[in-house]
């Protein structure tokens, strides 16, 4: 079973060696090398985003003068000026398309999954094929042709526009996932409902998808990290600001914001800290979450 | 052998997914190739059908080839980092650190993953800032000077300060995927290779990696098709410029496609990604199949 | 196996199915729409209009806010759905929107080439009618601003500001380090030589996006190279660049930044460079007189600055073989969209947003020229505006900036390689050479 704990004996550096046998002070220096290095790690990624919390509160002239120290007063305004830059909008319009593409995503890529995996599909070859084909397919390469389809469909500078294409452009990947994991699911469970008299309908949404919660959420999760990081197609499909998503959202800000650079970093903390909390908390499920599914 | 109507019924099952890949995926496809073949722009009253006019552009485009080379570096540069390195921290963590003090360090190093790239851009734009940015500040302050440098606005390191911001994004989230696929390694292989006088480095070879592979070629494929479709990063950061120094593949597109007005030209660049990304995934298939017949 | 075979020959048909069905790229516009209806008939105004402007710039967009609430107040049925985007993101932004067809009722243009692109697509409606020289509403305007709105003897454009581009000095270092405003370009070098000596930064200079050093060549270009031959380089459809001036331009801008520039300036924005101008760093700053208000009390400078400076034409070289007396300037102005369908409110709308009145607030408001003539008095606009505004009546010329007068391909080239000039990466032939070939490959996309 998957654990997230390690099963070996839990040892404190370098522990189960002993400290005194030969060649201890080679391996003394390595542990220090070893820890010198994760604690440059760790300070590589914390002060970054310690420096982007502190700068918020700073003004222009503090923050050139002294990009180290903490900041003299806490001036709110700076997230006052962000949040009316319209970056809560951006967050919200982010996470609606996320959690709606979340579910339509994993829905129909695991109705389809399913279908293929138990179900007697004809061309049942190729249309495997097809689908897994469209894991080559790169999202910048379908931009201009798209522009025509999306206008001529009426859906473009909506979020209906991300959601679709968010949604059929991670379609093969996370087929992928569940068809993986669903081979490995044992035939006569549902097999024994379809005697039963159950449809394959009725199999699907009692039996197949609680079975299948790992990998679902580890799609879930994998979904949700795209969705909220795409860059391109919200660049092109979007064009009114009350529309834009997080990513896009925030370079356009910046670039009204051109020098007040303290009113950005605020910017830039209110819409990464959420995140950051968020994964905080939930961090064991989340991790759990991710890996779980892929282990298989 | 069902009656066919049943057999069709079955079909439902694969419809939604078929109908949005063919719409939204594949059609694109095959109708940015027609469209390459096209000299035309979001203003052009009648497109001019120019045949491989487009492709001999680009092969005469140093743009174009300096974009592909920053793509590459990018690839060689993710390898380096988020798989060779990301699997010695993840090794690290596994042997050397105390259980606790071991998922806290995880938990750190993950949260990069989780800020969104645009915001690590912006970030990371103010970090290479050669006025007040952390950078040139902390050489500065370490007596360096002579190392500071306008990271984004030089063309010797435009692109590798945005391939740097991109390992810092990532190492902590490959190492954990890496973390787990170690933790499944069972510990008597450990053992064994302890018995026989291994030590930390050489069970690390002997043992770790080889047991790893199936994760090692999944972040293979993840990273070097990254690389190919970076676009965001190097949008928010530098644009491409200076001087179009740090131009990848997909940001060349762009500008050609919606500021030189030569949307035929970008469809074709476009064209040259889809054909690296397919055949490199080509490969990939290959190869794992050919060493799942192995296995 | 058959099986295969089937899907294959399947997909096939398919592909090729789709590759029939569609039409041309852009086929599916019909670009000759009878021109739209552009004097409003109803007494009563109501509708939608949109627009888009690139004013999104906290210290200008309050203005044009404020235009379109007060429409909306004296006009209850109309709504104003007023977009405002960066002055970068602008750049690709109204592309895409052409692209999709989705082009707003009314939306900005920079002049030259960028606005003529718009009409030989069809995207913009004639206006001459309306605006025209010898209409009421023409007549109110400043004949030069008018005029760079016209392609083709007709009016497309309505100008809402005059610019020009400006060498700005701080009067103070200039007494102290003991300098006089420079009359040569000669002049200039050196005396940005003396004020390197004495500590300052001769030139505070930002070229993050490209368009502050195209400024620079805009003027180097006018001076050094006659009108006619310009005007002809400059046509997409005639464009060589072959004339000896050109390159020596660069030279001189190779010059300047050797002279007068800090290194890295690639990396710099250009509001960051008008910071260290405006703390007093820098002696010198090249900027728009749009941005004049920016070095007011008023408009947030510090009082050292604000009240010690001046501004002088960036003067031609000695033996310069082109418009000495050209000056570096164009209107900003809005279009049409000639498939909008509230063209004639559109107009409406912008008589209003350039009636005197607005004209004046506008200068009041954000320290801006209006292109309609007799609105900026004492009290509205300060010293140095008033000075601004002789020197533009008395300008012989106007060169448009090079990155919109010219089509996007030359200006690509331009941008780029000025770029590379600054960090010393290509050499003025380089740069010629890359401009050349754009130039041919403009021609045949035009032509």
């Amino acid at each position: 079973m998957t654990a997230v704990t390690s099963t070996s004996a839990s040892t404190p550096i370098a522990a189960n060696r002993a400290t005194r046998g030969p060649g201890w002070i080679r391996r003394a220096i390595a542990q220090l090398f070893v820890g010198l290095i994760l604690v440059l790690l760790v300070l590589a990624v914390i002060y970054p985003l310690l420096w982007m919390v502190f700068s918020s509160f700073k003004n222009n002239s503090e923050l050139f003068a002294n990009p180290w120290s903490l900041p003299g007063e806490l001036r709110w305004g700076n997230f006052e000026r962000a949040w009316n830059a319209g970056v809560v909008r951006f967050f919200v319009n982010s996470t609606l398309v996320t959690a709606a593409s979340i579910v339509t995503t994993t829905l129909i890529s695991a109705w389809a999954a399913y279908g293929l995996v138990r179900v007697n599909v004809p061309f049942s070859g190729p249309i495997t094929g097809l689908l897994l084909g469209g894991l080559m397919v790169a999202p910048t390469v379908a931009l201009i042709p798209l522009f025509g389809l999306l206008q001529r469909l009426h859906v473009y500078d909506s979020v209906w526009a991300l959601l679709i294409l968010y949604t059929a452009f991670r379609i093969p990947f996370t087929t992928f996932l569940i068809r993986a994991y669903l081979i490995d699911m044992p035939r006569e469970m549902d097999e024994a409902a379809y005697v039963d008299g159950a449809t394959r309908t009725q199999i699907f949404w009692r039996l197949v998808l609680p079975v299948c919660r790992p990998i679902l959420v580890s799609a879930a999760l994998l979904q949700a990290l795209f969705a909220w990081n795409e860059f391109a197609f919200a660049l092109v499909f979007i064009s009114n600001t009350e529309n834009k998503t997080l990513p896009v959202g925030l370079m356009d800000m910046q670039s009204r914001l051109l020098t007040e650079w303290p009113v950005q970093f605020a910017g830039l903390t209110m819409a990464a800290l959420p995140m950051i909390i968020l994964f905080l908390i939930g961090q064991r499920q989340f991790l759990r979450g991710l890996t779980e599914g892929m282990g298989k | 052998m069902a009656s066919t109507t049943t057999r069709l019924r079955g079909l439902v099952w694969v419809v939604p997914a078929l109908a949005l890949l063919g719409i939204f995926v594949y059609y694109p496809i095959v109708e940015n190739i027609r469209l390459s073949f096209y000299s035309w722009n979001a203003f052009s009253p009648n497109p001019v059908f120019v045949g491989l006019q487009n492709y001999t552009d680009a092969a005469a485009d140093p743009i174009f080839w300096r974009s592909l080379r920053n793509n590459i570096a990018y690839a060689v540069v993710s390898l380096i980092c988020q798989v060779g390195f990301s699997l010695c921290l993840a090794a690290v963590l596994e042997e050397f650190v105390h259980q606790k003090l071991r998922g806290v360090l995880r938990v750190i190093y993950f949260i990069p993953a989780v800020i969104s790239i645009t915001v690590s851009g912006i970030l990371f734009s103010f970090i290479y800032n050669p006025q007040f940015g952390l950078l040139n500040r902390l050489l500065g302050a370490m007596g360096l000077e002579r190392f500071q440098h306008a990271w984004l606005g030089e063309q010797k390191t435009a692109i590798w300060s945005i391939i740097g911001m991109s390992q810092w994004q990532s190492i902590g989230y490959t190492a954990v995927l890496f973390v787990v696929a170690i933790q499944r390694i069972p510990r008597e292989l450990y053992e064994a290779a302890k018995v026989d006088g291994a030590g930390a480095v050489r069970s690390f070879f002997s043992v770790t990696i080889p047991m790893v592979r199936e994760m090692t070629t999944l972040l293979i494929i993840l990273t070097v098709s990254g690389a190919f479709l970076v676009f965001n990063e190097v949008m928010v950061m530098t644009a491409g410029g200076p001087s179009d120094s740090s131009q990848v593949l997909g940001t060349w597109l762009y500008r050609n496609a919606f500021l030189a007005d030569n949307m035929g030209y970008a469809s074709a660049i476009a064209t040259v990604i889809f054909v690296l990304t397919f055949a490199f995934a080509i490969l990939q298939i290959l190869v794992s199949r050919r060493r799942r017949v192995e296995i | 196996m058959t099986h295969r075979n089937r899907t294959t020959a399947l997909i096939a048909v398919t592909a090729a199915g789709a590759l029939a069905a569609c039409g041309g790229p852009g086929t599916a516009t019909d670009k000759t729409s009878a021109a739209p209806q552009l004097t409003a008939s109803a007494t009563t105004k109501e509708g939608t209009l949109s627009i888009i402007t690139k004013f999104a710039d906290p210290k200008y967009a309050p203005y044009f806010e404020k235009v379109a609430t007060a429409y909306q107040s004296a006009n209850p049925g109309v709504k104003v759905d007023l977009q405002q985007v960066g002055d970068q993101p602008f750049k690709d932004k109204i592309r895409v929107l052409s692209a999709s067809k989705q082009l707003p009722d009314i939306y900005f243009s920079w002049a030259g080439d960028f606005a003529n692109k718009f009409v030989r697509a069809g995207l913009a409606a004639d206006l001459t009618s309306v605006i025209g020289p010898d209409t009421d509403w023409g007549k109110t305007f400043s004949p030069a601003a008018l005029k760079a709105f016209q392609y083709d003897g007709k009016s497309y454009g309505v100008p809402i500001n005059l610019d020009a581009k400006y060498m700005a000095y701080n009067t103070a270092i200039f007494d102290k380090v003991g300098v006089t405003k420079p009359a040569t370009l000669e002049d200039l070098l050196s005396t940005c030589g003396t004020l390197k000596a004495a500590g300052y930064t001769p030139i505070a200079f930002g070229n993050q996006y490209g368009w502050p050093a195209i400024h620079f060549m805009t003027q180097l270009n006018a001076m050094d190279v006659p009108e006619a031959t310009r005007s002809t380089d400059y046509n997409p459809a005639t464009g060589a660049f072959t004339d000896g001036g050109y390159a020596k331009a660069l030279e001189q801008f190779k010059q300047i930044n050797d002279a007068c520039f800090e290194s890295g300036s690639n990396g710099l924005s250009h509001e960051t460079a008008q910071a260290n101008f405006l703390s007093g760093k820098a002696a010198m700053h090249f900027l728009e007189s749009v941005e004049f208000s920016g070095l007011t009390e008023k408009g947030g400078a510090p009082a050292d600055l604000a009240n010690n400076w001046d501004f002088f034409r960036l003067p031609p070289a000695g033996d310069a073989a082109g418009d000495k007396g050209a000056l570096t300037g164009a209107p900003d102005g809005f279009m049409v969209n000639s498939a909008s369908k509230n063209a004639a409110l559109a107009v409406d709308f912008l008589k209003f947003m350039t009636s005197k009145e607005n004209g004046a607030t506008m200068t009041k408001d954000i320290g801006w020229l209006s292109s309609v003539q007799g609105t900026a008095t004492a009290e509205n606009s300060f010293p140095q505006l008033e000075t601004a505004l002789k020197d533009i009546s008395s300008a012989n010329s106007f060169a448009i900036w090079l990155d919109t007068v010219t089509n996007a391909e030359v200006a690509n080239a331009y941008l780029s390689g000025v770029q590379g000039i600054l960090d010393g990466s290509q050499t003025p032939a380089d740069v010629m050479k890359g401009v050349q070939s754009a130039a041919e490959k403009a021609k045949k996309s035009v032509g």
